[in-house]
């Protein structure tokens, strides 16, 4: 069973769309529903000691769970493809914006800011595509970015801050000491973010 | 309304508002009054975590345009002196890769968990109809559908041989079905056997006609340029055909890579 799940968290995280606890005891598990958390157990030690990975439940109320890397970051070049990387970059950016201007965010605020770096929401970007539907639904539903409305505004907007995958794979820290190094700048440089940054590490 | 006047910190409009609405609750006396009033209240709070939220960004001061600007300097972008009406948008042109560089820095924060596929493809049930020609597929899906076996076709046990079988079947069926379009033009031997996308296939192929040379249900021959063409064997061909077959020929026909490319 435990290989079994090993195989089935490791495909279904291609997407990198959270795990729903459900799917595992509907497709792997079955039959052997009692054991699940012994087996669950047994699957987050190989994951970590084979491929090195980490097994984490971000939402313990719906119960899902996304694979993060734990291995320590090595030096060297990352094997990934261009789409993946340009993404990430993309994400990164936005959610350096979103950190250094206080957790939390409009989206215009955020569309104003990507004005700036050549992406528009409603024109196809010729790395990106359509980015509004990358930003408000892929990062949205990868669990990197956290969307809500705010009420009662009219016409509705939305707030963006970090999800909880974003929350759980990279650091307010790293993404400070990004921001800090882009703009030549010592990270000291923001006392609030930078007191913010060191507090939850 | 108003409410990017009342957000900003530096005014005291939402104070005001409040001060308004109170005075005027003292003179409400139906009930739609009432909500309204606590319509107003609800609106009046958020503005309130609004305007508290912002407050608290304000502290350190970030300048986002000046991040822009470093971001775009970040990922490489030639800066012109001229002013351009060029799409690339004022002040610079902004390289193809510039946000593959951007990912790259990106990566190195990320604990991201890399995507794991197997070597070795997918389960597929079915082993894949080859390509021969796009209309040989469609007469051989349609040979396919028809239940009629030929008489000759022996039932094997194991399951491979049985897909070899409907493998020599099928590639037999659209021999003939290609005949009785063109009845008297032979195939072109290698046309028929040759996948241009596939050498496996070819190879594949070249074996399942073999068997069917070999029950005498088709026959090679060489045409006026020495080239082999293949035409199928009529079923009714009575004792000539036999004798034919009898004659057994064995031909060795050599294609290795280089040569089929």
């Amino acid at each position: 069973q435990v290989s079994e799940l090993v195989q089935f968290l490791l495909v279904k995280d291609q997407k990198k769309i959270p795990i729903k606890r459900a799917d595992m005891l509907k497709n792997v598990i079955r039959e052997y529903r009692d054991a699940y958390s012994k087996i669950l157990n047994r699957t987050g030690k190989t994951l970590q000691e084979v491929f090195g990975m980490q097994l984490v439940e971000i939402d313990s109320k719906r119960h899902m769970y996304i694979l993060i890397n734990n291995l320590p970051r090595a030096g060297g070049k990352y094997l990934c493809r261009d789409k993946e990387k340009e993404k990430m970059g993309l994400l990164l950016v936005i959610l350096s914006f979103i950190f250094m201007k206080g957790s939390s965010v409009k989206d215009s605020a955020l569309w104003e800011f990507l004005h700036l770096l050549r992406v528009y929401p409603g024109r196809q970007h010729e790395v990106f595509g359509d980015v509004r539907k990358l930003v408000t639904e892929e990062f949205a539903r990868q669990k990197y970015l956290e969307i809500t409305p705010i009420p009662l505004t009219d016409p509705p907007e939305l707030k963006f801050q970090w999800g909880p995958r974003a929350e759980k794979e990279i650091s307010k820290k790293d993404v400070l000491n990004a921001v800090a190094k882009i703009q030549g700048k010592d990270p000291t440089f923001w006392a609030s973010q930078y007191s913010e940054a060191e507090a939850t590490t | 309304e108003n409410r990017e006047a009342m957000l900003n910190s530096r005014s005291n409009r939402l104070t005001e508002a409040l001060e308004e609405a109170n005075a005027l609750f003292d003179g409400v006396c139906r009930a739609r009054e009432a909500a309204l009033d606590a319509q107003f209240l609800v609106l009046a709070s958020n503005i309130g975590k609004e305007k508290a939220n912002e407050l608290h960004s304000d502290m350190s001061a970030f300048d986002s345009t000046a991040f822009a600007e470093d971001l775009l300097t970040f990922m490489g972008i030639n800066r012109t002196e001229e002013t351009d009406d060029s799409e690339d948008g004022p002040g610079g042109f902004l390289p193809t890769d510039a946000w593959k560089r951007m990912g790259e820095e990106a990566l190195k924060y990320f604990k991201r968990a890399p995507d794991v596929h197997y070597m070795l493809g997918s389960f597929k049930s079915e082993p894949p109809v080859p390509k021969q020609r796009i209309e040989r597929q469609k007469k051989a899906s349609r040979g396919k559908a028809e239940q009629a076996m030929p008489a000759q076709l022996k039932k094997m046990e194991e399951s491979h041989q049985e897909a070899t079988e409907k493998e020599v079947e099928r590639i037999l069926r659209i021999l003939q079905t290609h005949f009785e379009n063109d009845p008297n033009t032979p195939i072109s031997y290698f046309d028929f056997v040759i996948d241009p996308n596939s050498f496996a296939r070819t190879v594949e192929n070249m074996f399942h006609v073999s068997f069917l040379i070999r029950d005498g249900l088709a026959r090679i021959k060489l045409d006026e340029v020495e080239l082999p063409v293949i035409e199928p064997t009529k079923p009714n061909g009575g004792a000539e055909e036999e004798n034919r077959a009898g004659a057994r020929n064995q031909v060795i026909i050599r294609l290795d890579q280089r040569e089929w490319q």
